[in-house]
C-alpha cells in the first residue's frame, strides 16, 4: 500500500534539508539568544524607559503570529526599502527577533530566581553591578535558564519548518517536492516527520546531560 | 568611627525607624537586641546603605555615606557584613569565595589574596576546606567561611545580621568563638543577636531596639542587670 521506495531513493535530497533546517534553528537561537539577553537586561535596569521598550518588544513578538512577522520581513520590507531581502536573511532575523522574545522571557525568570542573598552579599562586598552579572548572579542563573533555553531550541527546531513558506529548501519544503513529483504524500512527509522527531529527541538527551555536569558543584 | 544622626526609615507609610542618633567608637563591638519586628535587621542594613535612609545622616570615619554624591560601592568595600542566610557564592570554592572581592574588587594580586585567604581560613579552623564548595559544609562552617570573606576585604568594620540564627544549635558556639576572637582583636562590630550571653559577654555596649527607637544605650552589665525602660525589662523577662 506504501511506498518507500520513492523515499529512499530522494533520501539524500531529504537529509540535505535536514542541514537547511539545523543551520536556521542554530543562527536564530545564537542571535535569539544575544537578543533575549540584552532585552532581558533592559528589563531588569533602572531605567524605566528601556523596560518599557523591551516589555512592547516582547508583547508584540509573542502577540503576532510568527508567519505574519516572516512574511511582513520578507514580503513587506521590499517594499518598504527597495532592499532584496533573500528567503535565508528573511528567515534568520524574523527567528531571531521572535525567539529573542521568548529568551529574555526565560533570561529574566532565571535571574530573578537567583536567591536575593547572593545580591546582597555581592553588593556589601562593593563588587559593582557589571561584575556582580556577569561572576555571580549569571553562572547560578544558567541552571535555571537552560532547561527552559533547550526547550526553546527544540520549539525553534519545529517552528522553522514555515520557512518553507518562503521558499527555504528545508526538510518540509523537499518532502512537498518529492510530494509534488511523485503525486504521493503520506511517504515523504512520514520521512520528515520521523526526522524532525529524532531531532528533538537527541536535543533533549544532549540537554538532560549538560543540565547534570552544571549541577555537578552544588 | 560611625555616627548616626536622627536615622529615620519608613516603606510606604510604615515608620520603621523612628529619629535614631548613635555612635560606635572605634574597636567597640555594639550588641543590637529587641523583640523582633523592632527595626533591629533594618538598621543594620541602613549602616551599609543595603537600605537607603528615608532621613538623616549616617557618618564613617567623618564621611558622610548618605550625601547624594557619595560612591556607595566604595563605603561598601571598608563595612564587611555577616548575613544569616550566610549567602556564600555556591558555584565558587571557599578559597575563590575569599579571593573573589580582593581580586576584582581591591584589584589585589591573586597570590596575596590567596596567602590572606589561607591565613584568614586558618583563623576560623577551615584552612582543609579550602577547596571544598559551600554546599559541602555545615550551616557553622559556611557561616565561619562567610566571617572570612567579610574579613579578605580588610573591613574598618564588620555588621553581622543575626549570625547564628539559622545555625543548628550545636553550631552556635563555633561561630560565636569566631565573633568572640575578632572582639578581642579589637574589630568594630555591631551584631544584631538573639544571643543574651553572646551579648552580655562580648559586647561593649548594648543598643535596645524597640518599635523602631533606640530606647537604651547601655554597658551589657547594667542593661542585663537594671535595664533603664519598662520595655526593656519586659523583654529581658521574656528571653531569660
Amino acid at each position: 500500500m506504501f511506498d518507500f521506495s520513492v523515499v529512499i531513493e530522494s533520501f539524500p535530497y531529504i537529509l540535505g534539508g535536514t542541514f537547511v533546517t539545523l543551520k536556521y534553528t542554530l543562527l536564530s537561537v545564537i542571535f535569539g539568544f544575544i537578543v533575549g539577553a540584552i532585552l532581558a537586561l533592559m528589563k531588569l535596569s533602572s531605567s524605566k524607559v528601556l523596560e518599557i521598550f523591551s516589555k512592547f518588544y516582547t508583547s508584540i513578538f509573542r502577540g503576532t503570529p510568527l508567519l505574519v512577522q516572516l512574511s511582513l520581513i520578507y514580503f513587506a520590507l521590499p517594499q518598504m526599502t527597495g532592499y532584496q531581502i533573500s528567503a535565508f536573511e528573511a528567515g534568520v532575523i524574523a527567528f531571531s527577533l521572535n525567539s529573542g522574545a521568548y529568551v529574555s522571557e526565560i533570561i529574566r525568570a532565571g535571574i530573578q530566581a537567583v536567591d536575593k542573598g547572593q545580591f546582597e552579599a555581592a553588593v556589601a562586598l562593593g563588587i559593582r553591578p557589571r561584575l556582580m552579572m556577569k561572576d555571580i548572579i549569571f553562572p547560578q542563573a544558567i541552571k535555571n535558564i537552560l532547561p527552559a533555553l533547550v526547550n526553546e531550541f527544540v520549539n525553534l527546531l519545529k517552528e522553522s519548518a514555515l520557512i518553507s513558506i518562503i521558499g527555504e529548501a528545508d526538510l518540509l519544503r523537499r518532502a512537498n517536492i518529492i510530494a509534488a513529483e511523485k503525486y504521493i504524500y503520506f511517504e515523504p512527509l512520514m520521512a520528515v516527520g520521523f526526522i524532525y522527531y529524532v531531532l528533538v529527541i537527541l536535543f533533549s538527551k544532549m540537554a538532560t546531560i549538560l543540565e547534570q555536569r552544571l549541577n555537578k558543584s552544588d | 568611627m560611625i555616627k548616626i544622626k536622627n536615622l529615620s526609615k519608613s516603606f510606604a507609610h510604615n515608620n520603621i525607624l523612628k529619629n535614631i542618633s548613635a555612635e560606635v567608637a572605634q574597636g567597640e563591638v555594639i550588641a543590637i537586641l529587641g523583640p523582633s519586628g523592632s527595626g533591629k535587621s533594618t538598621f543594620l542594613r541602613c549602616l551599609n546603605l543595603l537600605e537607603k535612609p528615608t532621613e538623616g545622616q549616617i557618618f564613617i570615619k567623618q564621611q558622610e555615606i548618605t550625601a547624594p554624591s557619595c560612591r556607595t560601592h566604595l563605603i561598601r568595600q571598608k563595612i564587611g557584613m555577616v548575613f544569616q542566610q550566610f549567602n556564600l557564592f555556591p558555584h565558587m570554592t571557599v578559597l575563590e569565595n575569599l579571593i573573589y572581592s580582593p581580586c576584582q574588587v581591591l584589584k589585589e594580586s591573586r597570590e596575596k589574596a590567596i596567602e590572606k585567604a589561607e591565613t584568614l581560613l586558618k583563623k576560623v579552623g577551615l584552612f582543609e576546606k579550602l577547596s571544598a564548595y559551600p554546599s559541602q559544609l555545615s550551616g557553622g562552617q559556611k557561616q565561619r567561611v562567610a566571617i572570612a570573606r567579610a574579613l579578605a576585604m580588610e573591613p574598618e568594620v564588620i555588621l553581622f545580621d543575626e549570625p547564628t540564627s539559622a545555625l543548628d544549635p550545636e553550631m552556635v558556639k563555633e561561630v560565636l568563638e569566631v565573633i568572640k576572637s575578632l572582639a578581642q582583636q579589637k574589630m568594630t562590630m555591631v551584631i544584631v543577636t538573639h544571643e543574651m550571653g553572646f551579648a552580655r559577654e562580648a559586647a561593649d555596649k548594648i543598643w535596645f531596639l524597640d518599635e523602631g527607637k533606640l530606647l537604651e544605650v547601655s554597658s551589657p552589665k547594667e542593661f542585663f542587670k537594671k535595664p533603664k525602660t519598662v520595655r526593656a525589662q519586659q523583654f529581658l523577662e521574656k528571653v531569660l
